[in-house]
């Protein structure tokens, strides 16, 4: 367990999502952008043509579109368990946005950070994890000096 | 509001039919007031700019129909025989048509755009073409929106 630099977490997911139901982890969009600027053109696009249609095919998440003065455009994802992601989408295009808001509706709030392994389980062992005193006669341990010393020990299998 | 709190004030000093008189005319006085002040509020919007013509067209059904008409009407020996390719060389004739096209449906050739109006099938298409007057936002809001998509104004 070397300590790094960046921060690390384990394979998990918010209370076995897709196990049996799916609820998209995705709580509220802010598309953020300025109605004159040039960096906001393919932010008023996406606004124009596939909001919409994406706010229709995702009722579980509140789209908020605030047209107003703004250092660049931006786009804020919050999520169901706290967490706030901000990207910026300045000079960008329809698609790209597209996609990168389709990418922020699939996601989960987890940080986006080093996995220790791909892999989690509750049950890492079904029959019991292995130590030196399986398969050996029970009892074992617990043989007093006495009968250790005498001859005819151990007794023949 | 004066004549209800005086005749609340002087409810059981004077008999009932006084209290009720006295708020009649309490209410007909606040109605007085409203009535003298309405029409100096009503002549403010009078003397400011009314607003802009809408420039929305919406080009008819029977758009071609009508423009066969007037060309047929007008063009006389310079008909070909298609009326669409019937050239507009002649300035009577081409000044004839767009007015009157113009007085009809309400949408003119803007001046930049006259030389380009050389045959009546110039004509046809521009006039095919629809003018929206709303902004993007006006018609996005106009439109259905599903109910979890908010769109806010404040800029």
């Amino acid at each position: 367990m070397t300590g790094r630099g960046t921060s690390s977490r384990f394979l998990a997911s918010v209370l076995r999502n897709g196990l049996g139901r799916y609820v998209c982890q995705l709580q509220r969009l802010s598309l953020v952008f300025s109605p004159a600027s040039p960096s906001s053109r393919g932010a008023r696009d996406y606004v124009e043509e596939k909001v919409v249609d994406f706010a229709r095919s995702n009722p579980g998440i509140v789209v908020y579109v605030n047209p107003k003065d703004c250092r660049g455009p931006t786009v804020v994802a919050e999520y169901l368990n706290g967490t706030v992601r901000e990207e910026s989408i300045a000079n960008r295009t329809v698609e790209d946005i597209a996609q990168l808001i389709c990418k922020l509706a699939s996601q989960s709030g987890l940080e986006i950070i080093r996995i220790r392994k791909p892999f989690h389980t509750n049950h890492p062992s079904i029959q019991g994890q292995w130590h030196p005193f399986t398969n050996k006669p029970s009892g074992l341990g617990l043989q007093t000096l006495h009968r250790v010393n005498q001859p005819g020990f151990p007794p023949p299998e | 509001r004066g004549g209800a709190a005086t005749s609340g004030v002087k409810r059981s000093g004077l008999p009932k039919d006084v209290t009720i008189a006295r708020s009649v005319f309490g209410s007909r006085r606040k109605q007085e007031a409203e009535a003298n002040a309405a029409p100096p509020e009503d002549a403010e919007p009078d003397l400011a700019c009314p607003p802009p013509r809408s420039r929305r067209y919406v080009p008819p059904e029977n758009l071609s129909r009508l423009l066969k008409a007037r060309v047929r009407a007008l063009a006389g020996p310079a008909l070909a025989a298609d009326w669409r390719h019937t050239p507009l060389r002649d300035l009577g004739l081409r000044y004839n048509l767009l007015a009157q096209l113009a007085a009809e449906l309400g949408h003119t050739v803007p001046n930049s755009q006259l030389h380009q109006m050389r045959t009546a099938q110039d004509v046809l298409n521009f006039y095919s073409i629809p003018v929206k007057d709303a902004s993007k936002f006006d018609e996005l809001c106009a439109a259905d929106l599903p109910p979890n998509l908010k769109i806010t104004w404040e800029y």
